[in-house]
């Protein structure tokens, strides 16, 4: 059968129970916060290196996939940095922005250069001495080998799932549909929805991976419209859009909940960096069991 | 700021009507329901279990004004599926029976699935590490598998892994034959029907891909296959690519040579999925003679194959050809004494439906080309003789099932081959010298449909 090219392979119950990383002793909370450095990691790669969102998207959905699961990839055997970049990697690969592996790890290389991990925007694009991230032809040989294996441990692991459907171009049919751009603050709405999304694809709860695109778009324009007090059809419009009461409110919780996550996590890891490579991991692992022994 | 959807005076006075409507529906709905019940009552009541399934109250999940809202009707919402992943299986899981072929790409072999006895074709990928990592290749031909589930397109079950990361493997569904392979066995060419039902498969298929935004790039008869049942299936998607964004150069080595379109060989980088609709009417001519219709030797060889064939290109059939990066090179006899197609004379036995189809096909300009939605409502399908329904079609001894043995027939283009023309000027003058021989009667045949 023709899969629908509207929906995603979604994971399975028992995907979700577990993950590889857990099974491998990592407490479920870290796993969370290195998961949400990673897809930030990723968003901020996919910025620097001009690419669309969309392509931004597929790779941290592809990043995410990796994780998941007894089956899945686990972060004592693969840092979260390396799992970034071979997804990246990947995405970009099939589409029309294929960028090179010298592109792709001269901006990790950059990134890395930032010592803590949360840190603000503005800063992103002003580094400013270049020795500190400037990747050494050897350097480069080892991590485009390393690259390339990540790449392959990928594949292998999802499957060679790499299949994306995404919400975005959805969201604003949808708006169409429900005829609101007559509305003088349409765009504002339209915005508002569109950020949703990209949250979305930061939750701990991987909506992407549980949730098909027609779902997530009409979730995302739902919060929007409440937010920016546009007033939607008073009828059950979401189910002319697949999504039934039960999923929309499952959804709008989940969204409206990665904010206070994403504050938490800030706070957390104030001035710190969020482990993404394996070594880093074992040491703040060593360091919890320290502080536990203290205690 | 009042919304558009705020209530007016109208507003109310169509929420009234609407009411009303649905009202009225409701009651022609359970006088339908109840004559149902009368005639089949054993699925009414399988459909009222399933009504009790439901979780019986809902939540809300905002305040919104009371309505008098009628009793809420059994809506099924659509479910759109796509599967899950898990990580790829271990190769050992196939039993190797017998080796098919080598392409460029990698090798084929026919073998078992040891747990169901089921025979599948393995595909294993040959790794270049041109550092590029994985090959983009293989990667593109499993991504576009993956969404081209179509009856006319090879199924890919899975990917497959041996013990290195190295080794990779694409099982997909067996056939018995690949249409090259099995016509260089037949003793006579399809009859006009078979070559029909091959015909109208095939455009169905790219029409889909296209469809889809899928080029394939490298449709040639060996990458049909055929089962002994009849049904043919679009093969080796290595070329394949998503159509992308306008203006995004493409790379013009695409399509093995004896089947690519003349703005690829004058190395035009945009076009479109036209290239393939060139490549089908080379495999049409070539299921109808029974033999590659534009066998060149190389680039120019090919080019003047087709000048030959289709004629020459002029400021009204093709404005845009001496805008081409290879045209300026071409020297064009000046004076021509046959400019027009020869394509009549080269299939005498041809309706001229078929004739028609096959010429606009293999129209030198792109845009004259048909679209493959367009070939398949040609009158060429729907006069007689009729295509031969696929239950009918003939089996043969399959080559693939067996042994390996092939011709050689040339690759299609790696990357990194130079492409182009080569130095300095080409002369075409002469290509029409041979024509006055053609023009010779065209016989007749008895085997027709």
């Amino acid at each position: 059968m023709q899969p629908s090219p509207l929906a995603n392979p979604l994971a399975t119950v028992q995907q979700l129970q577990t993950s590889a990383s857990q099974l491998d002793g990592i407490p479920a909370d870290l796993e969370d916060s290195i998961r949400f450095a990673g897809a930030r990691l990723t968003q901020a790669v996919g910025i620097l290196l001009r690419l669309p969102q969309e392509i931004i998207a597929q790779a941290i959905i592809v990043f995410m996939r990796f994780l998941v699961g007894p089956e899945g990839g686990s972060l004592a055997r693969h840092g979260a940095e390396d799992v970034s970049m071979g997804a990246m990697y990947l995405a970009t690969k099939l589409s029309a922005w294929p960028k090179s592996a010298r592109s792709v790890i001269n901006v990790y290389a950059y990134l890395n250069t930032f010592a803590p991990t949360f840190i603000d925007a503005e800063e992103l694009g002003k580094k400013q001495n270049a020795e500190d991230y400037y990747v050494s032809e050897g350097t480069f040989q080892i991590r485009r080998g390393k690259l390339f294996e990540m790449e392959q441990v990928i594949l292998k692991t999802v499957g060679f799932q790499l299949q994306v459907s995404l919400p975005y171009s959805l969201c604003i049919t949808y708006l169409q549909a429900l005829d609101i751009f007559a509305h003088p603050r349409a765009s504002e709405l339209a915005n508002r929805a569109n950020a949703h999304l990209n949250t979305a694809l930061l939750s701990p709860q991987l909506l992407y991976l549980t949730h098909q695109p027609p779902t997530l778009a009409a979730a995302a324009i739902y919060l929007a419209a409440k937010e920016v007090a546009i007033k939607l059809p008073d009828v059950e419009w979401w189910e002319v859009f697949d999504t039934d009461r039960e999923e929309l409110g499952f959804l709008v919780v989940g969204l409206l909940s990665v904010e206070s996550f994403a504050v938490e996590e800030r706070s957390r890891w104030e001035g710190m960096r969020v482990p993404m490579a394996v070594d880093e991991l074992d040491e703040e692992i060593k360091r919890r069991a320290a502080a536990d022994g203290e205690e | 700021m009042a919304s558009r959807w705020a209530d007016t005076e109208a507003d109310r006075a169509e929420a009234d009507r609407r009411k009303k409507e649905k009202e009225e529906k409701k009651r022609a709905k359970l006088a339908k329901q109840q004559a149902e019940q009368e005639a089949a009552a054993r699925t009414q009541q399988e459909a009222q279990e399933a009504a009790d399934d439901r979780p019986a109250k809902r939540r809300r999940l905002s305040p919104s004004p009371e309505r008098e809202a009628p009793v809420p009707e059994e809506r099924k919402l659509l479910r759109f599926e796509a599967g899950g992943w898990g990580p790829c299986r271990h190769v050992s899981n196939f039993e190797t029976l017998n080796h098919i072929e080598e392409g460029s790409y990698g090798w084929v072999s026919r073998a078992k699935e040891t747990a169901t006895g089921e025979v599948v074709a393995l595909k294993k990928v040959k790794m270049d590490y041109l550092g590029d990592g994985f090959p983009i290749t293989a990667l593109r031909e499993i991504s576009v598998l993956q969404k081209a589930r179509h009856k006319n397109v090879v199924d890919l079950k899975e990917v497959v892994m041996g013990d290195g990361l190295d080794e990779v493997v694409l099982v997909m569904e067996f056939l018995e034959h690949d249409l090259k392979t099995l016509q260089e066995d037949m003793p006579e060419p399809f009859l006009a029907s078979e070559v029909k039902t091959l015909l109208r498969q095939l455009a169905s298929a790219v029409d889909f891909l296209h469809e889809n935004h899928i080029m394939h790039r490298d449709l040639k008869t060996s990458n049909i296959l055929l089962n002994n049942r009849g049904a043919l299936k679009l093969a080796d998607f290595g070329m394949a690519r998503i159509i992308p964004p306008p203006n995004a150069p493409l790379t013009q080595l695409v399509v093995t040579l004896w089947y690519r379109a003349p703005e690829l060989l004058l190395g035009t980088t945009s076009y479109g999925t036209e290239v393939d609709m060139w490549s089908i009417g080379c495999i049409f001519g070539e299921l109808l003679a029974k033999e590659p219709i534009l066998q060149g030797k190389n680039e120019v060889d090919e080019l003047s194959r087709i000048f030959e064939l289709c004629g020459l290109p002029n400021d009204k059939t093709w404005p845009e050809f001496y805008r081409l990066p290879n045209a300026k090179s071409l020297k064009l006899p000046r004076d021509p004494k046959n400019p027009g197609s020869a394509i009549r004379l080269k299939f005498p036995f041809l309706t001229n439906a078929g004739t028609e189809l096959l010429t606009t096909l293999l129209s030198l300009n792109p845009d004259h080309r048909p679209t493959a939605k367009e070939m398949l409502a040609h009158p060429y399908f729907s006069e007689n003789p009729k295509p031969k329904p696929a239950e009918m079609f003939p089996t043969f001894p399959s080559k693939a099932g067996q042994e390996k043995r092939r011709k050689r027939s040339p690759n299609a283009p790696k990357r990194g081959d130079a492409p182009g023309m080569g130095a300095g000027e080409i002369d075409f003058s002469s290509i029409f010298s041979g024509r006055e021989e053609e023009q010779k009667g065209a016989g007749f045949s008895l085997r027709m449909g």
